[in-house]
Protein backbone atom coordinates (compact mmCIF):
# COMPACT_ATOMS: atom_id res chain seq x y z
CA UNK A 1 0.00 0.00 0.00
CA UNK A 2 2.90 2.44 1.12
CA UNK A 3 4.20 1.92 -2.91
CA UNK A 4 1.14 4.56 -3.85
CA UNK A 5 2.41 7.17 -1.34
CA UNK A 6 4.68 8.41 -4.41
CA UNK A 7 1.90 9.82 -5.75
CA UNK A 8 2.70 14.02 -5.61
CA UNK A 9 -0.47 16.48 -4.59
CA UNK A 10 0.41 17.05 -8.35
CA UNK A 11 -0.77 13.58 -10.34
CA UNK A 12 -3.71 13.51 -7.28
CA UNK A 13 -4.62 16.92 -9.58
CA UNK A 14 -3.77 15.65 -13.10
CA UNK A 15 -5.42 11.62 -12.06
CA UNK A 16 -8.43 14.13 -11.18
CA UNK A 17 -8.00 17.22 -14.15
CA UNK A 18 -8.04 14.25 -16.35
CA UNK A 19 -11.38 12.85 -15.59
CA UNK A 20 -13.74 15.43 -15.80
CA UNK A 21 -12.35 18.09 -17.70
CA UNK A 22 -12.05 19.40 -14.16
CA UNK A 23 -13.25 23.02 -12.87
CA UNK A 24 -12.68 23.29 -9.47
CA UNK A 25 -15.61 25.49 -9.02
CA UNK A 26 -19.70 24.94 -8.44
CA UNK A 27 -20.70 21.57 -9.44
CA UNK A 28 -23.62 20.26 -11.09
CA UNK A 29 -24.40 16.65 -10.24
CA UNK A 30 -25.83 15.43 -13.58
CA UNK A 31 -22.98 14.22 -15.30
CA UNK A 32 -23.40 13.72 -19.29
CA UNK A 33 -23.61 9.90 -20.24
CA UNK A 34 -20.06 10.07 -22.07
CA UNK A 35 -18.66 11.50 -18.38
CA UNK A 36 -20.57 8.63 -16.78
CA UNK A 37 -18.90 6.11 -19.27
CA UNK A 38 -16.00 7.96 -18.40
CA UNK A 39 -16.04 7.73 -15.02
CA UNK A 40 -17.05 4.33 -14.57
CA UNK A 41 -14.10 3.33 -16.53
CA UNK A 42 -11.41 5.25 -14.46
CA UNK A 43 -13.19 3.94 -11.48
CA UNK A 44 -12.39 0.32 -12.63
CA UNK A 45 -9.00 0.76 -13.89
CA UNK A 46 -8.10 2.51 -10.22
CA UNK A 47 -9.37 -0.51 -8.86
CA UNK A 48 -7.85 -3.03 -11.38
CA UNK A 49 -4.98 -1.39 -10.34
CA UNK A 50 -5.15 -1.02 -6.75
CA UNK A 51 -4.99 2.46 -7.27
CA UNK A 52 -6.27 4.94 -4.08
CA UNK A 53 -5.53 8.29 -4.92
CA UNK A 54 -6.82 9.34 -2.07
CA UNK A 55 -3.28 8.07 -0.22
CA UNK A 56 -1.57 11.35 -1.83
CA UNK A 57 -3.54 13.38 1.47
CA UNK A 58 -1.26 11.17 3.73
CA UNK A 59 1.30 13.11 2.88
CA UNK A 60 -0.45 16.21 2.57
CA UNK A 61 -1.99 15.72 6.22
CA UNK A 62 1.62 14.58 7.76
CA UNK A 63 2.86 18.34 6.60
CA UNK A 64 -0.22 20.19 7.66
CA UNK A 65 0.24 18.44 11.37
CA UNK A 66 3.73 19.64 11.88
CA UNK A 67 2.62 23.10 10.37
CA UNK A 68 -0.48 23.29 12.81
CA UNK A 69 1.03 22.23 15.81
CA UNK A 70 -1.21 19.39 16.05
CA UNK A 71 1.69 16.93 17.57
CA UNK A 72 0.36 18.69 20.69
CA UNK A 73 -3.17 17.57 19.77
CA UNK A 74 -4.77 14.57 22.16
CA UNK A 75 -6.72 12.08 20.21
CA UNK A 76 -7.34 10.19 24.25
CA UNK A 77 -3.85 8.37 23.64
CA UNK A 78 -1.83 11.39 25.04
CA UNK A 79 -0.40 14.39 22.96
CA UNK A 80 1.42 13.08 19.18
CA UNK A 81 0.10 9.55 20.12
CA UNK A 82 -1.96 8.97 16.81
CA UNK A 83 -1.58 5.12 16.25
CA UNK A 84 -4.49 3.27 17.01
CA UNK A 85 -5.81 6.59 18.11
CA UNK A 86 -9.25 7.04 15.52
CA UNK A 87 -10.08 3.97 16.30
CA UNK A 88 -10.96 4.52 20.05
CA UNK A 89 -13.32 7.73 18.73
CA UNK A 90 -15.38 8.87 19.70
CA UNK A 91 -14.81 9.51 23.25
CA UNK A 92 -15.16 11.91 26.27
CA UNK A 93 -12.27 14.44 26.94
CA UNK A 94 -11.86 15.68 30.00
CA UNK A 95 -10.15 18.98 28.81
CA UNK A 96 -13.10 19.97 26.52
CA UNK A 97 -15.77 18.64 28.97
CA UNK A 98 -17.20 16.78 25.97
CA UNK A 99 -17.74 13.41 23.88
CA UNK A 100 -16.35 14.33 20.46
CA UNK A 101 -15.31 12.23 17.27
CA UNK A 102 -12.12 12.20 15.23
CA UNK A 103 -13.10 15.59 13.13
CA UNK A 104 -14.34 17.75 16.00
CA UNK A 105 -11.30 17.38 18.52
CA UNK A 106 -8.88 17.95 15.47
CA UNK A 107 -11.19 21.17 14.99
CA UNK A 108 -10.61 22.17 18.69
CA UNK A 109 -6.95 21.33 18.77
CA UNK A 110 -6.68 23.56 15.96
CA UNK A 111 -8.41 26.31 18.18
CA UNK A 112 -5.96 25.36 20.67
CA UNK A 113 -2.84 24.70 19.40
CA UNK A 114 -3.12 27.05 15.59
CA UNK A 115 -4.35 29.70 17.26
CA UNK A 116 -7.44 29.34 14.94
CA UNK A 117 -11.28 30.71 15.86
CA UNK A 118 -13.68 28.84 15.49
CA UNK A 119 -14.93 30.13 12.26
CA UNK A 120 -11.91 29.69 10.62
CA UNK A 121 -11.64 26.39 11.98
CA UNK A 122 -14.99 25.79 9.95
CA UNK A 123 -14.05 27.61 6.63
CA UNK A 124 -10.90 25.36 7.02
CA UNK A 125 -12.93 22.03 7.03
CA UNK A 126 -15.02 23.17 4.00
CA UNK A 127 -12.39 24.47 1.70
CA UNK A 128 -12.97 21.55 -0.98
CA UNK A 129 -17.30 20.90 -0.01
CA UNK A 130 -18.95 21.49 -3.49
CA UNK A 131 -15.62 21.79 -5.52
CA UNK A 132 -14.55 19.15 -8.10
CA UNK A 133 -10.55 18.48 -8.50
CA UNK A 134 -7.43 20.17 -8.07
CA UNK A 135 -8.71 21.10 -4.59
CA UNK A 136 -6.59 19.95 -2.23
CA UNK A 137 -7.61 20.71 1.37
CA UNK A 138 -5.29 20.79 4.21
CA UNK A 139 -8.09 19.06 6.36
CA UNK A 140 -9.05 16.68 4.34
CA UNK A 141 -5.04 15.44 4.95
CA UNK A 142 -4.90 15.77 8.71
CA UNK A 143 -7.97 13.86 8.86
CA UNK A 144 -6.58 11.23 6.25
CA UNK A 145 -3.31 11.12 8.29
CA UNK A 146 -5.04 10.49 11.54
CA UNK A 147 -7.14 7.51 10.42
CA UNK A 148 -4.87 5.84 8.21
CA UNK A 149 -2.58 6.09 11.28
CA UNK A 150 -5.31 3.46 12.76
CA UNK A 151 -5.20 1.49 10.13
CA UNK A 152 -5.67 -2.24 10.96
CA UNK A 153 -7.00 -1.15 14.02
CA UNK A 154 -10.69 -2.38 15.03
CA UNK A 155 -13.41 -0.04 16.19
CA UNK A 156 -13.62 0.03 19.63
CA UNK A 157 -15.94 2.80 21.06
CA UNK A 158 -16.45 2.80 24.80
CA UNK A 159 -20.11 2.49 25.78
CA UNK A 160 -19.63 1.74 29.20
CA UNK A 161 -18.48 5.25 29.77
CA UNK A 162 -22.22 6.86 30.44
CA UNK A 163 -21.08 9.83 28.80
CA UNK A 164 -20.69 7.87 25.78
CA UNK A 165 -23.70 6.22 25.63
CA UNK A 166 -25.59 9.25 26.56
CA UNK A 167 -24.40 11.03 22.93
CA UNK A 168 -25.16 7.22 21.04
CA UNK A 169 -28.47 7.16 22.57
CA UNK A 170 -29.00 11.06 21.46
CA UNK A 171 -27.46 9.90 18.01
CA UNK A 172 -30.05 6.93 17.43
CA UNK A 173 -32.65 8.88 18.16
CA UNK A 174 -31.32 11.66 16.17
CA UNK A 175 -31.41 8.83 13.18
CA UNK A 176 -35.29 8.69 13.55
CA UNK A 177 -36.48 11.63 13.72
CA UNK A 178 -38.41 13.00 10.90
CA UNK A 179 -38.27 16.23 10.71
CA UNK A 180 -37.99 18.47 7.26
CA UNK A 181 -40.00 19.61 4.61
CA UNK A 182 -39.42 16.16 2.84
CA UNK A 183 -39.95 14.46 5.75
CA UNK A 184 -36.69 12.54 5.80
CA UNK A 185 -34.52 10.34 8.50
CA UNK A 186 -31.56 9.41 8.03
CA UNK A 187 -33.25 5.18 8.50
CA UNK A 188 -35.16 6.51 5.48
CA UNK A 189 -32.31 5.48 3.35
CA UNK A 190 -29.68 3.34 5.85
CA UNK A 191 -32.25 1.17 7.76
CA UNK A 192 -34.34 -2.22 7.21
CA UNK A 193 -33.56 -5.61 6.71
CA UNK A 194 -34.25 -5.38 2.83
CA UNK A 195 -32.06 -3.99 0.39
CA UNK A 196 -33.18 -1.01 -1.39
CA UNK A 197 -31.54 0.87 -4.32
CA UNK A 198 -32.01 4.88 -4.91
CA UNK A 199 -31.43 5.10 -8.43
CA UNK A 200 -29.06 2.85 -9.29
CA UNK A 201 -27.20 3.25 -5.81
CA UNK A 202 -27.31 0.68 -3.14
CA UNK A 203 -27.88 1.86 0.64
CA UNK A 204 -26.47 0.56 3.27
CA UNK A 205 -28.65 -0.13 6.30
CA UNK A 206 -27.81 0.03 10.17
CA UNK A 207 -30.31 -3.08 10.60
CA UNK A 208 -28.19 -5.61 8.50
CA UNK A 209 -25.24 -6.95 10.35
CA UNK A 210 -21.91 -5.25 9.45
CA UNK A 211 -22.91 -2.86 7.42
CA UNK A 212 -22.71 0.30 9.39
CA UNK A 213 -19.30 -0.46 10.45
CA UNK A 214 -18.21 -1.33 6.67
CA UNK A 215 -19.76 2.27 5.85
CA UNK A 216 -17.63 4.30 8.23
CA UNK A 217 -14.37 1.77 8.76
CA UNK A 218 -13.37 3.00 5.29
CA UNK A 219 -13.97 6.98 5.95
CA UNK A 220 -12.17 9.20 4.36
CA UNK A 221 -12.99 7.97 0.75
CA UNK A 222 -12.04 9.06 -1.92
CA UNK A 223 -14.65 9.83 -4.60
CA UNK A 224 -13.52 9.29 -7.92
CA UNK A 225 -15.88 11.83 -9.84
CA UNK A 226 -14.75 14.59 -7.19
CA UNK A 227 -11.12 14.24 -7.54
CA UNK A 228 -11.32 14.36 -3.93
CA UNK A 229 -11.55 12.43 -0.56
CA UNK A 230 -14.85 13.04 1.37
CA UNK A 231 -14.22 12.66 5.29
CA UNK A 232 -17.15 11.53 7.44
CA UNK A 233 -18.39 15.19 8.01
CA UNK A 234 -18.45 16.53 4.68
CA UNK A 235 -20.76 12.88 4.32
CA UNK A 236 -23.06 14.04 6.49
CA UNK A 237 -23.64 17.22 5.06
CA UNK A 238 -24.13 15.59 1.83
CA UNK A 239 -27.31 13.22 3.29
CA UNK A 240 -28.63 16.24 5.22
CA UNK A 241 -28.67 18.06 1.64
CA UNK A 242 -30.11 15.75 0.02
CA UNK A 243 -32.23 15.31 2.96
CA UNK A 244 -33.49 18.81 2.54
CA UNK A 245 -32.91 19.75 5.96
CA UNK A 246 -31.26 22.88 6.52
CA UNK A 247 -27.66 22.90 6.20
CA UNK A 248 -25.36 21.31 8.17
CA UNK A 249 -22.58 22.70 10.76
CA UNK A 250 -19.54 20.12 10.81
CA UNK A 251 -17.85 19.51 14.71
CA UNK A 252 -21.14 20.13 16.13
CA UNK A 253 -22.98 17.90 18.64
CA UNK A 254 -24.83 16.83 15.96
CA UNK A 255 -21.95 15.14 14.23
CA UNK A 256 -20.58 14.08 17.09
CA UNK A 257 -23.70 11.95 18.16
CA UNK A 258 -24.20 10.95 14.25
CA UNK A 259 -20.70 9.45 14.96
CA UNK A 260 -20.80 7.94 18.14
CA UNK A 261 -23.92 6.00 17.06
CA UNK A 262 -22.44 5.09 13.33
CA UNK A 263 -19.24 3.69 14.92
CA UNK A 264 -20.58 2.15 18.45
CA UNK A 265 -22.88 0.06 16.00
CA UNK A 266 -19.43 -0.19 13.89
CA UNK A 267 -17.61 -1.65 16.82
CA UNK A 268 -15.18 -4.23 16.22
CA UNK A 269 -14.66 -3.43 12.28
CA UNK A 270 -11.36 -3.04 11.22
CA UNK A 271 -10.05 0.27 9.71
CA UNK A 272 -9.39 0.42 6.13
CA UNK A 273 -8.70 3.99 5.30
CA UNK A 274 -9.15 5.51 2.58
CA UNK A 275 -11.95 3.71 0.98
CA UNK A 276 -12.94 4.45 -2.70
CA UNK A 277 -15.98 5.23 -4.56
CA UNK A 278 -17.51 6.21 -8.19
CA UNK B 1 -46.42 -7.32 2.55
CA UNK B 2 -46.15 -3.93 0.47
CA UNK B 3 -49.67 -5.15 -0.55
CA UNK B 4 -51.47 -5.75 2.46
CA UNK B 5 -50.06 -2.19 3.65
CA UNK B 6 -51.89 -0.67 0.57
CA UNK B 7 -55.00 -2.28 0.83
CA UNK B 8 -55.10 -1.39 4.73
CA UNK B 9 -54.06 2.34 3.42
CA UNK B 10 -57.01 2.20 1.07
CA UNK B 11 -59.86 0.94 3.11
CA UNK B 12 -58.75 4.08 5.09
CA UNK B 13 -59.27 5.83 2.72
CA UNK B 14 -62.39 4.63 1.50
CA UNK B 15 -64.25 3.71 4.37
CA UNK B 16 -63.02 6.22 6.76
CA UNK B 17 -62.12 3.66 9.32
CA UNK B 18 -58.80 2.34 10.50
CA UNK B 19 -60.04 -0.91 12.61
CA UNK B 20 -58.46 -2.91 10.41
CA UNK B 21 -55.10 -1.49 11.77
CA UNK B 22 -56.26 -1.46 15.00
CA UNK B 23 -56.10 -5.45 15.33
CA UNK B 24 -52.73 -5.86 13.57
CA UNK B 25 -50.45 -4.25 15.10
CA UNK B 26 -49.52 -4.64 19.05
CA UNK B 27 -49.09 -1.95 20.70
CA UNK B 28 -45.84 -1.47 21.88
CA UNK B 29 -44.29 0.74 24.59
CA UNK B 30 -42.41 3.84 22.85
CA UNK B 31 -39.67 4.25 24.90
CA UNK B 32 -37.29 7.16 23.96
CA UNK B 33 -34.36 6.65 26.24
CA UNK B 34 -33.76 10.69 25.78
CA UNK B 35 -36.21 13.47 26.41
CA UNK B 36 -37.44 14.57 22.91
CA UNK B 37 -36.06 18.85 23.97
CA UNK B 38 -32.55 17.17 24.11
CA UNK B 39 -32.84 15.96 20.36
CA UNK B 40 -34.33 18.63 18.98
CA UNK B 41 -31.41 20.24 20.90
CA UNK B 42 -28.81 18.69 19.09
CA UNK B 43 -30.87 18.60 16.25
CA UNK B 44 -30.26 22.42 16.13
CA UNK B 45 -26.85 22.13 16.88
CA UNK B 46 -25.93 20.85 13.53
CA UNK B 47 -28.34 22.88 11.10
CA UNK B 48 -27.92 26.29 10.06
CA UNK B 49 -29.57 28.88 11.61
CA UNK B 50 -29.97 30.96 8.25
CA UNK B 51 -33.21 32.25 9.07
CA UNK B 52 -34.65 31.28 5.48
CA UNK B 53 -34.68 27.97 5.78
CA UNK B 54 -35.32 27.87 9.54
CA UNK B 55 -38.55 26.55 9.20
CA UNK B 56 -37.31 23.47 8.53
CA UNK B 57 -36.75 22.39 11.31
CA UNK B 58 -39.80 22.84 13.20
CA UNK B 59 -41.33 19.28 13.42
CA UNK B 60 -44.97 18.83 13.20
CA UNK B 61 -47.14 16.61 14.81
CA UNK B 62 -47.57 14.00 12.37
CA UNK B 63 -43.64 13.83 11.61
CA UNK B 64 -43.16 13.47 15.71
CA UNK B 65 -45.04 10.83 15.66
CA UNK B 66 -43.61 8.93 13.02
CA UNK B 67 -40.19 9.53 14.76
CA UNK B 68 -41.20 7.33 17.78
CA UNK B 69 -41.57 3.89 15.79
CA UNK B 70 -38.13 2.44 13.85
CA UNK B 71 -40.89 1.22 11.15
CA UNK B 72 -44.87 1.39 10.84
CA UNK B 73 -45.10 -2.48 11.30
CA UNK B 74 -44.50 -1.98 15.00
CA UNK B 75 -46.95 0.80 15.52
CA UNK B 76 -49.66 0.50 18.03
CA UNK B 77 -53.02 1.40 15.76
CA UNK B 78 -53.63 4.44 17.90
CA UNK B 79 -50.87 6.12 16.30
CA UNK B 80 -51.89 4.84 12.90
CA UNK B 81 -54.80 6.08 12.92
CA UNK B 82 -53.50 9.50 14.61
CA UNK B 83 -51.03 10.06 11.50
CA UNK B 84 -53.75 8.88 8.78
CA UNK B 85 -56.57 11.61 10.56
CA UNK B 86 -53.62 14.55 10.69
CA UNK B 87 -52.63 14.06 6.94
CA UNK B 88 -56.51 13.37 5.46
CA UNK B 89 -57.08 16.29 7.11
CA UNK B 90 -54.40 18.32 5.33
CA UNK B 91 -55.20 17.77 1.71
CA UNK B 92 -55.82 20.47 -0.61
CA UNK B 93 -57.40 20.08 -4.10
CA UNK B 94 -57.14 22.57 -7.28
CA UNK B 95 -59.22 25.35 -7.49
CA UNK B 96 -61.73 23.04 -9.88
CA UNK B 97 -61.25 19.77 -8.11
CA UNK B 98 -60.13 16.52 -9.78
CA UNK B 99 -59.26 16.82 -13.57
CA UNK B 100 -57.06 15.59 -15.88
CA UNK B 101 -53.70 17.71 -16.21
CA UNK B 102 -50.90 17.32 -18.56
CA UNK B 103 -49.21 14.55 -18.41
CA UNK B 104 -45.82 16.20 -20.14
CA UNK B 105 -45.56 18.64 -17.24
CA UNK B 106 -46.46 15.95 -15.01
CA UNK B 107 -43.19 14.20 -16.07
CA UNK B 108 -41.16 17.45 -16.00
CA UNK B 109 -41.83 17.12 -12.24
CA UNK B 110 -41.42 13.82 -11.65
CA UNK B 111 -37.82 13.48 -13.67
CA UNK B 112 -36.49 16.86 -12.19
CA UNK B 113 -34.43 15.60 -8.70
CA UNK B 114 -33.95 19.36 -7.41
CA UNK B 115 -36.06 20.80 -5.49
CA UNK B 116 -35.48 21.74 -2.02
CA UNK B 117 -31.93 20.45 -1.95
CA UNK B 118 -29.79 23.63 -0.89
CA UNK B 119 -26.66 23.58 0.57
CA UNK B 120 -24.30 27.47 0.34
CA UNK B 121 -21.18 25.50 -1.02
CA UNK B 122 -20.44 24.36 -4.33
CA UNK B 123 -23.74 22.66 -5.74
CA UNK B 124 -26.34 24.41 -8.55
CA UNK B 125 -29.48 23.84 -6.65
CA UNK B 126 -31.48 26.98 -6.53
CA UNK B 127 -33.93 27.00 -3.47
CA UNK B 128 -36.91 27.77 -6.23
CA UNK B 129 -36.09 24.46 -8.01
CA UNK B 130 -39.19 22.20 -8.57
CA UNK B 131 -39.02 18.35 -8.89
CA UNK B 132 -40.52 15.08 -6.91
CA UNK B 133 -37.10 12.90 -8.20
CA UNK B 134 -39.70 10.32 -8.31
CA UNK B 135 -37.65 8.07 -9.86
CA UNK B 136 -34.63 7.94 -7.20
CA UNK B 137 -37.08 5.44 -5.31
CA UNK B 138 -39.66 4.35 -8.41
CA UNK B 139 -39.21 2.47 -11.53
CA UNK B 140 -41.97 4.06 -13.78
CA UNK B 141 -41.20 4.37 -17.21
CA UNK B 142 -40.48 1.05 -19.03
CA UNK B 143 -36.45 1.06 -19.87
CA UNK B 144 -35.68 3.93 -17.75
CA UNK B 145 -33.57 3.64 -14.39
CA UNK B 146 -35.24 3.83 -11.03
CA UNK B 147 -34.66 3.20 -7.22
CA UNK B 148 -37.02 -0.06 -5.36
CA UNK B 149 -37.30 1.78 -1.95
CA UNK B 150 -40.71 2.44 -3.69
CA UNK B 151 -43.20 0.39 -5.64
CA UNK B 152 -42.84 0.22 -9.41
CA UNK B 153 -45.06 2.25 -10.97
CA UNK B 154 -45.22 0.38 -14.83
CA UNK B 155 -48.52 0.65 -16.01
CA UNK B 156 -49.88 2.61 -13.02
CA UNK B 157 -52.87 3.22 -14.86
CA UNK B 158 -53.44 0.17 -16.00
CA UNK B 159 -53.65 -1.46 -12.53
CA UNK B 160 -55.76 1.18 -11.22
CA UNK B 161 -57.88 0.10 -14.48
CA UNK B 162 -58.08 3.71 -16.33
CA UNK B 163 -59.16 3.31 -20.04
CA UNK B 164 -59.53 5.78 -22.66
CA UNK B 165 -63.72 4.63 -23.04
CA UNK B 166 -64.09 4.81 -18.82
CA UNK B 167 -61.44 7.97 -17.69
CA UNK B 168 -64.24 10.58 -17.34
CA UNK B 169 -66.42 8.53 -15.38
CA UNK B 170 -67.33 9.54 -11.72
CA UNK B 171 -65.99 6.10 -10.92
CA UNK B 172 -62.00 6.81 -12.67
CA UNK B 173 -62.05 10.43 -11.42
CA UNK B 174 -62.81 8.97 -7.78
CA UNK B 175 -59.93 6.85 -8.38
CA UNK B 176 -57.74 9.25 -9.65
CA UNK B 177 -58.41 10.91 -6.46
CA UNK B 178 -57.01 8.34 -4.28
CA UNK B 179 -53.87 8.35 -6.39
CA UNK B 180 -53.91 12.29 -6.15
CA UNK B 181 -54.37 11.89 -2.35
CA UNK B 182 -51.28 9.48 -2.21
CA UNK B 183 -48.52 11.97 -3.69
CA UNK B 184 -50.15 14.93 -1.86
CA UNK B 185 -50.04 13.32 1.32
CA UNK B 186 -48.50 10.02 1.41
CA UNK B 187 -49.52 9.26 4.70
CA UNK B 188 -52.85 9.76 4.41
CA UNK B 189 -52.28 6.25 2.83
CA UNK B 190 -49.39 5.08 4.19
CA UNK B 191 -48.68 6.38 7.35
CA UNK B 192 -45.28 6.98 8.29
CA UNK B 193 -44.22 6.28 4.81
CA UNK B 194 -40.82 6.93 3.75
CA UNK B 195 -42.20 8.45 0.51
CA UNK B 196 -42.22 12.74 1.63
CA UNK B 197 -45.83 14.58 1.88
CA UNK B 198 -45.32 16.68 -1.08
CA UNK B 199 -48.16 18.69 -1.26
CA UNK B 200 -48.56 19.14 2.61
CA UNK B 201 -44.80 20.15 2.96
CA UNK B 202 -45.48 22.86 -0.24
CA UNK B 203 -42.42 21.30 -2.39
CA UNK B 204 -45.21 20.55 -4.97
CA UNK B 205 -48.55 22.95 -5.66
CA UNK B 206 -51.99 20.98 -5.99
CA UNK B 207 -51.92 22.03 -9.93
CA UNK B 208 -48.26 20.05 -9.63
CA UNK B 209 -49.92 16.73 -8.27
CA UNK B 210 -52.78 17.09 -10.53
CA UNK B 211 -50.22 16.72 -13.35
CA UNK B 212 -47.91 14.10 -12.00
CA UNK B 213 -51.06 11.90 -11.61
CA UNK B 214 -51.55 12.60 -14.74
CA UNK B 215 -48.94 11.33 -16.39
CA UNK B 216 -48.88 8.12 -13.80
CA UNK B 217 -52.47 7.34 -15.42
CA UNK B 218 -53.35 8.71 -18.38
CA UNK B 219 -53.80 6.45 -20.70
CA UNK B 220 -51.85 8.47 -23.42
CA UNK B 221 -49.08 8.98 -21.01
CA UNK B 222 -45.63 6.62 -21.32
CA UNK B 223 -45.77 4.96 -18.07
CA UNK B 224 -49.13 3.39 -19.49
CA UNK B 225 -47.30 2.54 -23.31
C1 LIG C 1 -32.33 10.31 0.63
C2 LIG C 1 -31.48 9.21 0.97
C3 LIG C 1 -30.51 9.33 2.13
C4 LIG C 1 -30.72 9.76 3.41
C5 LIG C 1 -32.03 10.20 4.02
C6 LIG C 1 -29.46 9.63 4.12
N1 LIG C 1 -28.51 9.13 3.27
FE1 LIG C 1 -26.62 8.56 3.79
N2 LIG C 1 -26.26 7.98 1.86
C7 LIG C 1 -27.15 8.11 0.81
C8 LIG C 1 -26.49 7.77 -0.42
C9 LIG C 1 -27.11 7.77 -1.82
C10 LIG C 1 -25.14 7.44 -0.07
C11 LIG C 1 -24.00 7.05 -1.02
C12 LIG C 1 -23.80 5.59 -0.99
C13 LIG C 1 -22.63 5.20 -1.90
O1 LIG C 1 -22.04 6.07 -2.53
O2 LIG C 1 -22.33 4.00 -1.90
C14 LIG C 1 -25.05 7.58 1.37
C15 LIG C 1 -23.90 7.30 2.11
C16 LIG C 1 -23.79 7.43 3.47
C17 LIG C 1 -22.62 7.04 4.24
C18 LIG C 1 -21.32 6.48 3.67
C19 LIG C 1 -21.43 5.10 3.14
C20 LIG C 1 -20.40 4.82 2.08
O3 LIG C 1 -19.98 3.67 1.97
O4 LIG C 1 -20.02 5.71 1.33
C21 LIG C 1 -22.89 7.32 5.55
C22 LIG C 1 -21.99 7.07 6.74
C23 LIG C 1 -24.23 7.89 5.60
N3 LIG C 1 -24.74 7.92 4.33
C24 LIG C 1 -24.86 8.35 6.75
C25 LIG C 1 -26.11 8.97 6.75
C26 LIG C 1 -26.67 9.63 7.92
C27 LIG C 1 -26.01 9.72 9.27
C28 LIG C 1 -27.89 10.12 7.54
C29 LIG C 1 -28.84 10.96 8.32
C30 LIG C 1 -28.37 12.18 8.91
C31 LIG C 1 -28.09 9.74 6.16
N4 LIG C 1 -26.98 9.08 5.71
C32 LIG C 1 -29.25 9.99 5.43
C33 LIG C 1 -28.48 8.46 0.91
C34 LIG C 1 -29.10 8.95 2.05
C1 LIG D 1 -37.93 8.59 -0.65
C2 LIG D 1 -38.65 7.65 -1.43
C3 LIG D 1 -39.79 8.04 -2.34
C4 LIG D 1 -39.94 9.11 -3.18
C5 LIG D 1 -38.95 10.26 -3.44
C6 LIG D 1 -41.21 8.94 -3.83
N1 LIG D 1 -41.82 7.82 -3.38
FE1 LIG D 1 -43.65 7.11 -3.99
N2 LIG D 1 -43.51 5.61 -2.61
C7 LIG D 1 -42.43 5.35 -1.81
C8 LIG D 1 -42.73 4.21 -0.98
C9 LIG D 1 -41.78 3.57 0.04
C10 LIG D 1 -44.03 3.80 -1.30
C11 LIG D 1 -44.83 2.64 -0.70
C12 LIG D 1 -45.74 3.16 0.36
C13 LIG D 1 -45.44 2.58 1.70
O1 LIG D 1 -45.62 1.37 1.88
O2 LIG D 1 -44.99 3.32 2.58
C14 LIG D 1 -44.51 4.70 -2.34
C15 LIG D 1 -45.76 4.61 -2.95
C16 LIG D 1 -46.16 5.36 -4.02
C17 LIG D 1 -47.42 5.19 -4.74
C18 LIG D 1 -48.49 4.15 -4.43
C19 LIG D 1 -48.06 2.87 -5.10
C20 LIG D 1 -49.09 1.78 -5.10
O3 LIG D 1 -48.74 0.64 -4.82
O4 LIG D 1 -50.27 2.07 -5.42
C21 LIG D 1 -47.44 6.12 -5.75
C22 LIG D 1 -48.52 6.33 -6.79
C23 LIG D 1 -46.19 6.88 -5.65
N3 LIG D 1 -45.44 6.39 -4.60
C24 LIG D 1 -45.84 7.92 -6.50
C25 LIG D 1 -44.72 8.74 -6.30
C26 LIG D 1 -44.48 9.97 -7.06
C27 LIG D 1 -45.32 10.46 -8.20
C28 LIG D 1 -43.34 10.52 -6.54
C29 LIG D 1 -42.67 11.83 -6.88
C30 LIG D 1 -43.47 13.01 -6.97
C31 LIG D 1 -42.86 9.62 -5.49
N4 LIG D 1 -43.74 8.58 -5.39
C32 LIG D 1 -41.70 9.83 -4.77
C33 LIG D 1 -41.25 6.04 -1.77
C34 LIG D 1 -40.99 7.23 -2.47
Amino acid sequence: MKKKLFFSIFTAGALAGGLLSTKAIAQTEELSPEEEIRLVQEFNRMLAEGINPGEVWYEVGKDAIKKYNLDKCDLGLGPGVFKGAAAQLPRYFADAGKVMDLETRVGWCLQKHAGMTQDQVLKFVRQCWGKTGNCVSEYDGIIMYLTMESNGHKINVNLKDPRVKKMYDLGKQVYYARIGPWDFNCATCHAGKQEVRIRATRLWSADRPGEAGNAVAIFPKYLVRWGLPMTMHYRYAECIRQMRWPEFIPHSDLAVALSTYLYATGNGTEIKAPGIGR
Amino acid sequence: MKKTLFIAGLSVLVFGTAEAQQKKAQPKKEQPSTKQEDVMQVLNSGLSTDPRFAWKIQQDEAQRICSQYPSREVMPGQAIQKVIQLSQADIRYPQWGIFWGDWREGKKIVDNPRGGRFASYGFSDSPTDRGGNCYACHLIEKGLPGGTMGPNLYQYGKRWNITKENMNTPEALERVKIVYNIIYNSWSAFPCSSMPRFGHNGALSPEDVMNIVTFLLHPDSPVNK
